[in-house]
Protein backbone atom coordinates (compact mmCIF):
# COMPACT_ATOMS: atom_id res chain seq x y z
CA UNK A 1 0.00 0.00 0.00
CA UNK A 2 1.30 3.43 -0.96
CA UNK A 3 0.45 5.94 1.44
CA UNK A 4 0.35 10.11 0.65
CA UNK A 5 4.25 10.75 1.14
CA UNK A 6 4.92 7.68 -0.64
CA UNK A 7 3.13 8.98 -3.61
CA UNK A 8 4.59 12.39 -3.05
CA UNK A 9 7.92 11.21 -2.74
CA UNK A 10 7.98 9.04 -6.17
CA UNK A 11 6.28 11.96 -7.89
CA UNK A 12 9.45 13.57 -7.54
CA UNK A 13 11.70 11.08 -8.74
CA UNK A 14 9.20 10.52 -11.55
CA UNK A 15 9.76 14.53 -12.48
CA UNK A 16 12.90 14.35 -12.12
CA UNK A 17 13.38 11.48 -15.08
CA UNK A 18 10.57 12.67 -16.94
CA UNK A 19 12.50 16.59 -17.33
CA UNK A 20 15.50 14.04 -18.50
CA UNK A 21 14.14 12.13 -21.22
CA UNK A 22 14.41 14.42 -24.53
CA UNK A 23 11.38 12.15 -26.32
CA UNK A 24 9.48 13.38 -23.86
CA UNK A 25 9.64 16.78 -24.38
CA UNK A 26 9.20 16.36 -28.09
CA UNK A 27 6.16 14.28 -27.44
CA UNK A 28 4.83 16.88 -25.03
CA UNK A 29 6.16 19.90 -26.61
CA UNK A 30 2.50 21.10 -27.40
CA UNK A 31 1.23 19.90 -24.09
CA UNK A 32 0.88 22.83 -21.52
CA UNK A 33 -1.72 21.79 -19.16
CA UNK A 34 -2.43 20.64 -15.27
CA UNK A 35 -3.24 17.32 -14.73
CA UNK A 36 -4.87 16.86 -11.65
CA UNK A 37 -3.94 12.96 -10.05
CA UNK A 38 -5.88 12.07 -6.54
CA UNK A 39 -4.88 9.24 -4.90
CA UNK A 40 -7.15 7.71 -1.95
CA UNK A 41 -7.72 11.60 -0.40
CA UNK A 42 -4.62 13.21 -1.27
CA UNK A 43 -4.13 15.39 -4.47
CA UNK A 44 -1.51 16.23 -6.70
CA UNK A 45 -1.30 19.17 -9.33
CA UNK A 46 0.65 18.46 -11.85
CA UNK A 47 1.72 21.29 -14.34
CA UNK A 48 2.83 20.50 -17.26
CA UNK A 49 4.98 23.55 -19.22
CA UNK A 50 5.81 22.27 -22.69
CA UNK A 51 6.40 19.10 -21.88
CA UNK A 52 8.46 19.88 -18.69
CA UNK A 53 6.55 19.05 -15.81
CA UNK A 54 7.34 22.35 -14.38
CA UNK A 55 5.67 21.95 -10.86
CA UNK A 56 4.14 19.19 -8.29
CA UNK A 57 1.43 21.16 -6.26
CA UNK A 58 0.25 19.34 -3.27
CA UNK A 59 -3.17 19.60 -2.58
CA UNK A 60 -5.95 20.08 -1.50
CA UNK A 61 -7.38 22.79 -3.23
CA UNK A 62 -10.59 24.53 -4.40
CA UNK A 63 -9.05 26.94 -6.93
CA UNK A 64 -6.42 25.40 -8.99
CA UNK A 65 -8.32 24.49 -12.61
CA UNK A 66 -6.95 21.17 -14.09
CA UNK A 67 -7.54 20.05 -17.92
CA UNK A 68 -8.33 16.39 -16.80
CA UNK A 69 -8.20 14.00 -13.59
CA UNK A 70 -6.92 10.45 -12.70
CA UNK A 71 -8.13 9.18 -9.37
CA UNK A 72 -7.10 5.86 -8.12
CA UNK A 73 -6.19 4.35 -5.05
CA UNK A 74 -2.21 3.74 -3.68
CA UNK A 75 -3.31 0.08 -3.77
CA UNK A 76 -4.04 0.31 -7.45
CA UNK A 77 -0.85 2.39 -7.89
CA UNK A 78 1.74 0.28 -6.23
CA UNK A 79 0.20 -2.33 -8.86
CA UNK A 80 0.42 -0.47 -11.20
CA UNK A 81 4.06 0.56 -10.48
CA UNK A 82 5.18 -3.08 -10.56
CA UNK A 83 7.62 -3.76 -13.27
CA UNK A 84 5.35 -6.63 -14.64
CA UNK A 85 1.98 -5.44 -12.77
CA UNK A 86 -1.44 -7.82 -13.03
CA UNK A 87 -3.57 -7.88 -15.78
CA UNK A 88 -5.87 -5.02 -15.69
CA UNK A 89 -2.78 -3.31 -13.44
CA UNK A 90 -0.99 -2.50 -16.45
CA UNK A 91 -2.20 0.00 -17.75
CA UNK A 92 -4.11 3.71 -17.20
CA UNK A 93 -6.89 2.58 -18.73
CA UNK A 94 -6.48 -0.97 -17.54
CA UNK A 95 -7.27 0.61 -14.17
CA UNK A 96 -10.34 2.38 -15.36
CA UNK A 97 -11.77 -0.77 -17.15
CA UNK A 98 -11.25 -2.83 -13.55
CA UNK A 99 -13.26 -0.21 -11.54
CA UNK A 100 -9.53 1.06 -10.02
CA UNK A 101 -8.89 4.34 -12.18
CA UNK A 102 -11.18 7.09 -13.11
CA UNK A 103 -10.67 9.56 -15.83
CA UNK A 104 -12.66 12.73 -15.55
CA UNK A 105 -12.74 16.78 -17.69
CA UNK A 106 -11.42 16.73 -20.58
CA UNK A 107 -10.86 13.07 -21.53
CA UNK A 108 -10.28 14.28 -25.56
CA UNK A 109 -7.40 16.15 -24.05
CA UNK A 110 -6.07 13.20 -22.50
CA UNK A 111 -6.67 11.02 -25.57
CA UNK A 112 -4.67 13.10 -27.84
CA UNK A 113 -1.71 13.20 -25.51
CA UNK A 114 -2.14 9.70 -24.45
CA UNK A 115 1.44 8.47 -25.16
CA UNK A 116 2.60 11.49 -23.44
CA UNK A 117 0.70 11.19 -20.22
CA UNK A 118 0.72 6.80 -20.53
CA UNK A 119 4.97 7.16 -20.41
CA UNK A 120 4.57 9.80 -17.66
CA UNK A 121 2.75 7.45 -15.68
CA UNK A 122 5.11 4.77 -16.33
CA UNK A 123 8.08 6.33 -14.93
CA UNK A 124 6.97 5.53 -11.14
CA UNK A 125 7.86 1.72 -12.20
CA UNK A 126 11.52 0.53 -11.44
CA UNK A 127 12.89 0.08 -14.33
CA UNK A 128 11.03 0.97 -17.85
CA UNK A 129 13.87 -0.74 -19.93
CA UNK A 130 14.03 -3.66 -21.07
CA UNK B 1 25.51 -7.00 -39.70
CA UNK B 2 25.13 -9.69 -42.21
CA UNK B 3 22.52 -9.37 -44.69
CA UNK B 4 20.03 -11.26 -44.42
CA UNK B 5 16.78 -12.02 -47.64
CA UNK B 6 14.63 -12.76 -46.16
CA UNK B 7 12.03 -15.76 -48.07
CA UNK B 8 8.67 -13.73 -47.60
CA UNK B 9 7.05 -13.11 -50.94
CA UNK B 10 4.94 -10.34 -51.46
CA UNK B 11 2.09 -10.08 -54.81
CA UNK B 12 -1.07 -8.24 -55.73
CA UNK B 13 -4.02 -9.89 -56.57
CA UNK B 14 -7.57 -7.77 -58.15
CA UNK B 15 -10.86 -9.07 -57.67
CA UNK B 16 -14.34 -8.33 -56.96
CA UNK B 17 -15.89 -7.98 -53.61
CA UNK B 18 -19.40 -7.73 -53.96
CA UNK B 19 -19.04 -6.15 -57.12
CA UNK B 20 -16.63 -3.76 -56.06
CA UNK B 21 -13.12 -3.97 -57.77
CA UNK B 22 -10.13 -4.08 -55.21
CA UNK B 23 -6.52 -4.74 -55.52
CA UNK B 24 -5.29 -6.32 -51.93
CA UNK B 25 -1.60 -6.92 -51.02
CA UNK B 26 -0.54 -10.22 -49.89
CA UNK B 27 2.58 -11.75 -48.95
CA UNK B 28 3.03 -15.56 -48.35
CA UNK B 29 6.13 -17.70 -47.55
CA UNK B 30 6.34 -21.85 -47.50
CA UNK B 31 4.41 -25.00 -48.74
CA UNK B 32 1.81 -27.31 -47.89
CA UNK B 33 -1.67 -26.89 -46.92
CA UNK B 34 -2.60 -23.18 -46.93
CA UNK B 35 -2.94 -21.30 -43.65
CA UNK B 36 -4.41 -17.82 -44.20
CA UNK B 37 -3.18 -15.14 -41.92
CA UNK B 38 -5.47 -12.16 -41.31
CA UNK B 39 -4.24 -8.96 -38.96
CA UNK B 40 -6.19 -6.79 -36.62
CA UNK B 41 -7.79 -3.87 -36.43
CA UNK B 42 -6.20 -0.38 -37.61
CA UNK B 43 -2.86 -2.54 -39.01
CA UNK B 44 -1.54 -4.86 -41.56
CA UNK B 45 0.15 -8.28 -42.38
CA UNK B 46 3.26 -7.16 -41.15
CA UNK B 47 1.83 -8.80 -37.86
CA UNK B 48 2.72 -11.86 -39.12
CA UNK B 49 5.94 -11.62 -40.55
CA UNK B 50 7.27 -13.56 -37.75
CA UNK B 51 5.20 -16.68 -38.81
CA UNK B 52 6.25 -15.90 -42.54
CA UNK B 53 9.79 -16.04 -41.79
CA UNK B 54 9.74 -19.13 -39.41
CA UNK B 55 12.03 -21.39 -41.59
CA UNK B 56 10.95 -24.88 -39.29
CA UNK B 57 7.02 -23.71 -40.29
CA UNK B 58 7.11 -22.79 -43.71
CA UNK B 59 8.62 -26.54 -43.98
CA UNK B 60 5.14 -27.94 -43.34
CA UNK B 61 2.65 -24.73 -44.47
CA UNK B 62 2.24 -22.35 -47.26
CA UNK B 63 0.82 -19.35 -45.13
CA UNK B 64 -0.27 -16.62 -46.72
CA UNK B 65 -1.29 -13.16 -45.24
CA UNK B 66 -3.03 -10.84 -47.07
CA UNK B 67 -3.83 -6.88 -46.19
CA UNK B 68 -7.34 -6.38 -46.53
CA UNK B 69 -8.52 -3.33 -48.03
CA UNK B 70 -7.76 0.04 -47.12
CA UNK B 71 -5.34 -1.52 -45.31
CA UNK B 72 -1.28 -1.65 -45.41
CA UNK B 73 -0.52 -2.27 -48.85
CA UNK B 74 -4.20 -2.56 -50.29
CA UNK B 75 -5.60 0.65 -51.41
CA UNK B 76 -8.94 1.59 -50.44
CA UNK B 77 -11.37 1.24 -53.55
CA UNK B 78 -11.50 3.89 -56.05
CA UNK B 79 -14.26 7.05 -54.77
CA UNK B 80 -12.58 6.33 -51.06
CA UNK B 81 -11.81 9.86 -50.75
CA UNK B 82 -16.24 10.41 -50.25
CA UNK B 83 -16.83 7.19 -48.31
CA UNK B 84 -16.96 6.75 -44.87
CA UNK B 85 -15.17 3.86 -44.36
CA UNK B 86 -17.39 1.09 -42.02
CA UNK B 87 -16.41 -2.47 -42.49
CA UNK B 88 -19.01 -4.55 -41.94
CA UNK B 89 -19.87 -8.21 -41.44
CA UNK B 90 -20.63 -9.08 -44.70
CA UNK B 91 -18.02 -7.19 -46.58
CA UNK B 92 -15.34 -8.97 -44.04
CA UNK B 93 -16.58 -12.50 -45.24
CA UNK B 94 -17.09 -11.85 -48.93
CA UNK B 95 -13.36 -10.13 -48.98
CA UNK B 96 -11.89 -13.31 -47.51
CA UNK B 97 -14.08 -16.04 -50.08
CA UNK B 98 -13.19 -13.55 -53.13
CA UNK B 99 -9.90 -14.04 -51.91
CA UNK B 100 -9.57 -17.39 -51.48
CA UNK B 101 -11.43 -17.56 -54.92
CA UNK B 102 -9.16 -15.26 -56.99
CA UNK B 103 -5.56 -17.66 -55.51
CA UNK B 104 -8.12 -21.15 -56.23
CA UNK B 105 -7.32 -22.05 -52.49
CA UNK B 106 -9.06 -25.32 -51.50
CA UNK B 107 -10.56 -25.00 -47.88
CA UNK B 108 -7.47 -23.36 -46.30
CA UNK B 109 -7.05 -22.95 -42.64
CA UNK B 110 -8.17 -19.47 -41.63
CA UNK B 111 -6.15 -17.81 -39.13
CA UNK B 112 -6.93 -14.56 -37.66
CA UNK B 113 -6.45 -11.74 -34.77
CA UNK B 114 -8.92 -9.56 -33.64
CA UNK B 115 -10.97 -8.79 -35.50
CA UNK B 116 -9.81 -11.16 -37.81
CA UNK B 117 -11.26 -13.89 -34.95
CA UNK B 118 -14.47 -12.71 -35.10
CA UNK B 119 -14.79 -12.92 -38.71
CA UNK B 120 -12.95 -16.44 -38.26
CA UNK B 121 -16.30 -17.23 -36.14
CA UNK B 122 -18.61 -15.87 -38.45
CA UNK B 123 -17.05 -17.72 -41.37
CA UNK B 124 -17.25 -21.31 -39.17
CA UNK B 125 -21.25 -19.98 -38.84
CA UNK B 126 -21.82 -19.48 -42.59
CA UNK B 127 -19.14 -20.94 -44.58
CA UNK B 128 -16.89 -23.72 -42.77
CA UNK B 129 -17.60 -25.72 -45.90
CA UNK B 130 -14.81 -23.26 -47.62
CA UNK B 131 -12.64 -24.36 -45.17
CA UNK B 132 -10.67 -27.25 -43.40
CA UNK B 133 -10.26 -25.27 -39.33
CA UNK B 134 -10.63 -21.82 -37.36
CA UNK B 135 -8.17 -20.09 -35.21
CA UNK B 136 -9.80 -17.47 -33.88
CA UNK B 137 -7.24 -15.84 -31.74
CA UNK B 138 -8.04 -12.76 -29.24
CA UNK B 139 -11.51 -13.73 -30.49
CA UNK B 140 -15.02 -13.47 -28.87
CA UNK B 141 -18.97 -13.16 -29.77
CA UNK B 142 -18.70 -9.51 -28.52
CA UNK B 143 -17.72 -6.87 -26.78
CA UNK B 144 -18.86 -3.49 -26.62
CA UNK B 145 -16.10 -0.74 -26.47
CA UNK B 146 -14.94 0.72 -23.72
CA UNK B 147 -13.87 3.41 -25.66
CA UNK B 148 -15.10 6.44 -28.30
CA UNK B 149 -14.53 5.24 -31.72
CA UNK B 150 -14.96 8.86 -33.49
CA UNK B 151 -11.70 9.59 -31.37
CA UNK B 152 -9.47 8.07 -33.54
CA UNK B 153 -10.97 10.28 -36.76
CA UNK B 154 -11.00 13.74 -36.03
CA UNK B 155 -9.89 16.67 -38.09
CA UNK B 156 -7.84 18.09 -35.27
CA UNK B 157 -5.72 14.92 -33.84
CA UNK B 158 -3.77 12.17 -35.24
CA UNK B 159 -6.27 9.00 -35.14
CA UNK B 160 -3.05 6.45 -35.49
CA UNK B 161 -0.95 7.48 -33.38
CA UNK B 162 -4.01 7.79 -30.59
CA UNK B 163 -5.19 4.71 -31.87
CA UNK B 164 -1.82 3.18 -31.32
CA UNK B 165 -1.63 4.65 -27.58
CA UNK B 166 -4.70 3.33 -26.39
CA UNK B 167 -4.17 -0.07 -27.95
CA UNK B 168 -0.82 -0.32 -25.93
CA UNK B 169 -3.15 -1.10 -23.30
CA UNK B 170 -3.44 -4.19 -24.88
CA UNK B 171 0.22 -5.54 -25.03
CA UNK B 172 1.50 -7.32 -22.09
CA UNK B 173 4.55 -5.74 -19.66
CA UNK B 174 6.40 -8.61 -20.60
CA UNK B 175 6.60 -8.19 -24.75
CA UNK B 176 9.79 -7.03 -25.63
CA UNK B 177 9.99 -3.55 -25.93
CA UNK B 178 11.48 -3.53 -30.10
CA UNK B 179 8.23 -5.76 -30.92
CA UNK B 180 6.04 -3.79 -28.47
CA UNK B 181 6.87 -0.64 -30.35
CA UNK B 182 6.57 -2.23 -34.05
CA UNK B 183 3.08 -3.17 -33.08
CA UNK B 184 2.09 0.50 -32.64
CA UNK B 185 3.95 1.42 -35.47
CA UNK B 186 1.65 -0.44 -37.61
CA UNK B 187 -1.20 1.55 -35.96
CA UNK B 188 0.36 4.86 -36.34
CA UNK B 189 0.42 4.02 -40.20
CA UNK B 190 -2.99 3.02 -40.75
CA UNK B 191 -5.02 5.16 -42.88
CA UNK B 192 -7.19 8.05 -41.71
CA UNK B 193 -10.49 6.54 -40.25
CA UNK B 194 -9.68 3.45 -40.70
CA UNK B 195 -9.14 1.83 -37.40
CA UNK B 196 -12.80 3.55 -36.74
CA UNK B 197 -14.15 1.87 -39.45
CA UNK B 198 -12.74 -1.08 -38.44
CA UNK B 199 -13.69 -1.16 -34.66
CA UNK B 200 -17.21 0.03 -35.67
CA UNK B 201 -17.70 -3.29 -36.97
CA UNK B 202 -16.00 -5.31 -33.58
CA UNK B 203 -17.68 -3.31 -31.38
CA UNK B 204 -21.05 -2.64 -32.44
CA UNK B 205 -21.81 -5.84 -34.92
CA UNK B 206 -23.60 -8.59 -32.30
CA UNK B 207 -24.88 -10.80 -34.61
CA UNK B 208 -22.98 -13.60 -33.51
CA UNK B 209 -24.20 -13.47 -30.01
CA UNK B 210 -26.93 -16.24 -29.77
CA UNK B 211 -25.62 -17.86 -32.67
CA UNK B 212 -22.70 -19.71 -31.28
CA UNK B 213 -24.34 -23.23 -30.91
CA UNK B 214 -24.98 -23.45 -34.47
CA UNK B 215 -21.23 -23.42 -35.63
CA UNK B 216 -20.23 -27.18 -36.20
CA UNK B 217 -17.33 -28.22 -35.36
CA UNK B 218 -17.42 -31.15 -37.01
CA UNK B 219 -17.18 -29.50 -40.07
CA UNK B 220 -14.32 -27.69 -39.37
CA UNK B 221 -12.45 -27.52 -36.19
CA UNK B 222 -12.47 -23.80 -33.69
CA UNK B 223 -10.02 -23.05 -31.57
CA UNK B 224 -9.81 -19.72 -29.73
CA UNK B 225 -6.52 -18.64 -27.99
CA UNK B 226 -6.58 -15.25 -26.15
CA UNK B 227 -3.76 -13.65 -24.03
CA UNK B 228 -3.84 -12.85 -20.34
CA UNK B 229 -3.57 -9.38 -21.02
CA UNK B 230 -6.12 -8.73 -23.01
CA UNK B 231 -8.11 -5.70 -21.96
CA UNK B 232 -10.71 -5.79 -25.10
CA UNK B 233 -10.96 -9.29 -25.79
CA UNK B 234 -10.32 -10.35 -22.50
CA UNK B 235 -10.00 -14.40 -21.30
CA UNK B 236 -13.19 -14.27 -19.55
CA UNK B 237 -15.32 -13.31 -22.89
CA UNK B 238 -12.93 -15.95 -24.98
CA UNK B 239 -14.33 -18.56 -22.15
CA UNK B 240 -17.82 -17.50 -22.41
CA UNK B 241 -17.39 -17.76 -26.33
CA UNK B 242 -15.57 -21.02 -26.09
CA UNK B 243 -18.03 -22.45 -23.93
CA UNK B 244 -21.05 -21.69 -26.19
CA UNK B 245 -19.27 -23.31 -29.40
CA UNK B 246 -19.93 -27.46 -29.24
CA UNK B 247 -16.56 -28.80 -29.74
CA UNK B 248 -14.48 -25.93 -29.83
CA UNK B 249 -11.22 -25.26 -27.59
CA UNK B 250 -9.75 -22.23 -25.92
CA UNK B 251 -6.33 -21.88 -25.33
CA UNK B 252 -5.33 -19.00 -22.68
CA UNK B 253 -1.94 -17.85 -22.92
CA UNK B 254 -0.28 -15.88 -20.12
CA UNK B 255 1.92 -12.79 -20.69
CA UNK B 256 0.57 -12.03 -23.63
CA UNK B 257 -1.86 -9.15 -24.78
CA UNK B 258 -4.11 -9.26 -27.95
CA UNK B 259 -1.27 -9.20 -30.61
CA UNK B 260 0.20 -12.51 -29.68
CA UNK B 261 2.05 -12.72 -33.01
CA UNK B 262 3.47 -9.36 -32.97
CA UNK B 263 3.93 -7.92 -29.36
CA UNK B 264 5.59 -11.27 -28.35
CA UNK B 265 5.76 -13.67 -31.48
CA UNK B 266 8.55 -16.73 -29.45
CA UNK B 267 5.72 -16.80 -26.68
CA UNK B 268 2.93 -17.56 -29.50
CA UNK B 269 4.72 -19.66 -31.19
CA UNK B 270 4.26 -22.91 -29.33
CA UNK B 271 0.36 -22.11 -28.79
CA UNK B 272 0.56 -21.43 -32.72
CA UNK B 273 2.09 -25.08 -33.05
CA UNK B 274 -0.12 -26.48 -30.76
CA UNK B 275 -3.24 -24.58 -32.63
CA UNK B 276 -2.03 -25.67 -35.97
CA UNK B 277 -2.16 -29.28 -34.61
CA UNK B 278 -5.53 -28.80 -33.65
CA UNK B 279 -6.66 -28.24 -37.47
CA UNK B 280 -6.35 -32.01 -38.02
Amino acid sequence: MLDTPDVATRLDAMRARHNALPHLARLGALFSETVLLEIDDAEFYLHFDNGRLAEIQPGPSRKTPWRFAFRSDGDALDAFWQVHPVPGFHDVFGLVKIGRGRIEGDILCLVKNLRFFKEFMALGRPDIAK
Amino acid sequence: MTATLEAITGRYVTLDVAGVPQRMYFEEAGSGPVVLLFHTAGADNRQWRHILNDAELTNRFRFIAPDMPWHGKSLPPDGWHTEEYLLSTDAYMATVLSFCNALGLDRPIYAGCSMGGRIALQLALHHAEHFSGFIAIEASDFQPAWYDIDWFHRPDAPGGEMGAALVSANIAPQAPEVERWNTQWMFMQSGPGVFRGDLSFYTQDDSLVGQLDRIDTSAAPVHIMVGTYDLTCTPEDAQRTADGIPGATLDIMPEIGHFPMSEHPTRFRPHFVEALARMG
